[in-house]
């Protein structure tokens, strides 16, 4: 037997061993982020766009080490589908399996709702982007759960303030409501009719009618509005449903025929339908870029996002951004990746986003943030039309009083 | 409520049943011809309005690019149909049902991957020429001028297929197919070859119905989950394997939907169950299907 070979061998395996445990030793635990969004299904136009303002988020902090400069991001993606079961499975799975400490979702607010309940078991903090349902954050509130878009509650009242003041210029009397049949547009319709009633409760509200998620055919809603001939439309029709609805509408003549003010228009919208949105309609959105180009960090993030993915950021891409910069915030304030410490700090933190200076209410650690109405028109500087005359509605004007939140608590 | 909206309400109905018909077409023919219940029937339907946003893409600086790329994706997913036919579906003929039902069905889901990562998760829109970006008027009645050609495809196809069913020795085959297939192979017609072609002619006509659907909002994923739902509806209370029996569930299915949205909104998916469910019990080969195959 040749010794020396041997001894050489162990020397080396040991020396190794040594080695890589010394140097592991050394390196900072990651930051497991996980995403479950609606990569699939009603969701995923919005859902992509999200996914990349995450990863450029992730790409800009890695670039300085990481939470703290030195616990890199590591990003799990998963396709809730935009399933409530989906949805709870894979963040479950993230959860056990990929070891997460946070989790943006969804797109879906049935799905943020489901997971919540799921984030809170397991000590995880759950940022909602995009969803938006006030009911996550103001039923059985959860310590972990976050929520840094305005919520249905914030934007139906930014739409009622602007209804209500064209209602009495121009002596509207009956109006009418189309809302996609799920939470969402179940919550944000309740939300605007019952704004309505009280800002301006000279107007009846003639018929709801609601088109379930998914669908694509809207020639019989459309010509069924017409035939009822409100004053007005409040539509609350999501995503890709929005632009079947919109696209479908428009080719009845109906826009021109009947005003439709508050329809959620992201920049989404204004992009892919660039060419064949109607002009001149007053829509409402959630983080349009342009509204903020005079803050550096939003001029930044523009034009980091141009570069790395050839487009102008949507409200979704500009949201999901900011959750991840909200996070690193609540890390940077707890001077730790420890969950439950992280958390803690997070709570009534203000945050320096795209979007401005902002901060979580301890109550329900909702983001006040703001709600944008404008009118919308072209604009040389942009592919696309974008809003003028922009009434930005703040969170601070658009909130749900706190002592409304505790009744709804204590009544549930 | 006047006349002229009560007018304007039928027509999106029959708009609505001729987008089903043109669907379910294909589903039926299927069924009656073959005995396959194909599930992945709308994933194909989906690829045909993926196929046919491309073909506009590629041809869009030109003024035929928009009429072309319906038909031309009619073609394409033909082709992919006729590939399924012969590489999977000839396989599961003599299945039970259900087997069946699970092998189209994880068809579908694949075929709906295929789709993500081909086309990726983005809306597809497609610009309408000039002249059908308005609508027309028909006895007052506004109707998106896009939907005059719906009318017309649907009416086309519905007529080409009952001329090719009642005067073409191949249609003559299909028909005698749908009572015995055994006689007609005992004939010593090729069956097989018989239950490719029809496949694909099924298939067809989905990629075509898909091209149809493009102009009319914008192409998503998961858009087939739902049209699927109601294809099976028209085809059962039409009656799997009839024509007219297709047609006229169509037309019952989108005029039904039109006017309960009308004036019960929230009812009107549940009507279309009732209906089909009534169907099922009373009536379970339809309204024009037959009772009796072999």
């Amino acid at each position: 037997m040749n010794y020396r070979k041997t001894a050489a061998f162990f020397v080396t395996v040991i020396s190794c061993v040594f080695f890589f445990g010394m140097t592991g030793a050394k390196a900072a635990e990651p930051y497991n982020l996980g995403v479950a969004l609606g990569l699939t299904g009603a969701g995923a136009l919005y859902s992509a766009d999200g996914v990349e303002g995450i990863k450029l988020a992730v790409e800009e902090i890695n670039a300085k080490g990481g939470f703290l400069g030195r616990h890199k991001v590591e990003l799990f993606i998963r396709d809730s589908q935009t399933k409530p079961d989906v949805g709870v499975r894979e963040v479950k799975d993230l959860i056990l399996r990929d070891k997460i400490r946070a989790v943006i979702n969804d797109y879906s607010s049935a799905v943020a709702v489901a997971v919540k309940p799921i984030a809170q078991e397991y000590k995880v903090l759950h940022i909602a982007s995009i969803s938006n349902s006030e009911n996550i954050t103001k039923i059985n509130p959860s310590p972990y759960t976050f929520q840094v878009v305005p919520n249905s509650y914030m934007q139906a009242k930014a739409i009622a303030v602007g209804i209500a003041k064209l209602a009495k210029q121009k002596g509207w009397k009956e109006y009418i409501t189309i809302a996609s049949d799920y939470e969402w547009g179940r919550a944000t319709q309740a939300e605007t009719v019952k704004f309505l009633k009280e800002m301006a409760p000279n107007l009846t509200l003639k018929k709801e009618f609601w088109p379930r998620l998914g669908e694509t055919q809207f020639t019989s809603y459309i010509t069924g509005i017409m035939a009822l001939k409100p004053d007005f439309v409040v539509g609350c029709v999501a995503s890709n449903d929005n632009v079947a609805w919109m696209e479908q509408a428009k080719t009845y003549g109906f826009f021109d025929k009947i005003p439709y003010p508050g329809s959620l228009i992201t920049v989404t919208e204004l992009q892919l339908q660039a060419k064949t949105l109607p002009r001149n309609i007053i829509a409402l959105t959630r983080g349009p870029f342009f509204a903020h180009m005079d803050i550096p960090m939003m001029a930044d993030f523009v034009k980091n996002y141009r570069a790395k993915y050839n487009k102008f950021p949507s409200d979704w891409a500009v949201l999901s951004y900011d959750a991840v910069y909200a996070l690193k915030q609540g890390v940077e304030k707890a001077n730790s990746i420890d969950t439950e410490k992280v958390k803690d700090a997070m709570k009534g933190l203000s945050v320096n986003l795209t979007r401005g200076k902002l901060t979580f209410r301890p109550i329900d650690n909702q983001l006040s943030c703001s709600s944008y109405l404008g009118t919308i028109t072209d604009d040389a500087r942009y592919p696309f039309p974008i809003y003028k005359d922009i009434v930005e509605v703040k969170g601070s004007e658009s909130e749900r009083p706190e002592n409304e939140i505790l009744e709804a608590r204590k009544a549930k | 409520m006047d006349i002229t909206s009560l007018f304007a309400q039928f027509l999106s109905g029959l708009t609505y049943g001729t987008i089903l018909f043109l669907v379910a077409a294909g589903l039926s023919l299927i069924f009656g011809v073959m005995n396959i219940l194909n599930f992945a029937h709308a994933a194909l339907w989906l690829m045909g309005a993926y196929f046919s946003w491309t073909f506009w893409s590629l041809m869009q600086g030109n003024s035929f690019a928009f009429w072309l790329s319906i038909p031309l994706a009619g073609f394409a997913a033909a082709a992919v149909g006729w590939l399924i036919e012969v590489v999977l579906i000839k396989r599961i003929y003599k299945r039970e049902l259900y087997e069946q039902l699970l092998i189209t069905y994880s068809l579908a889901l694949i075929l709906s991957d295929t789709i993500k990562l081909t086309w990726g998760v983005t809306n597809k829109l497609v610009v309408r020429p000039e002249m059908i970006q308005k609508p027309v008027f028909i006895f007052g009645a506004p109707l998106d001028s896009y939907f005059l050609f719906v009318i017309a495809a649907g009416a086309v196809v519905a007529t080409g297929l009952w001329w090719f069913l009642k005067y073409t020795r191949y249609g003559h085959i299909v028909k005698a197919a749908v009572f015995s297939r055994e006689m007609v192979g005992a004939l010593g017609i090729p069956i097989p070859r018989i239950f490719t072609w029809v496949f694909t002619l099924g298939i067809f006509l989905a990629g075509f119905a898909g091209g149809i659907q493009v102009p009319i909002g914008s192409v998503t994923l998961g858009m087939d989950t739902a049209i699927i739902i109601q294809a099976f509806c028209v085809v059962v209370i039409g009656g799997f394997g009839s024509l007219l029996g297709t047609l006229v569930g169509s037309l019952i299915v989108g005029e039904v939907m039109s006017f309960t949205i009308l004036f019960w909104p929230e009812g009107a998916m549940v009507l279309i169950f009732i209906i089909t469910a009534a169907i099922l019990i009373v009536r379970p080969w339809g309204l024009f299907g037959t009772p009796m195959r072999t």
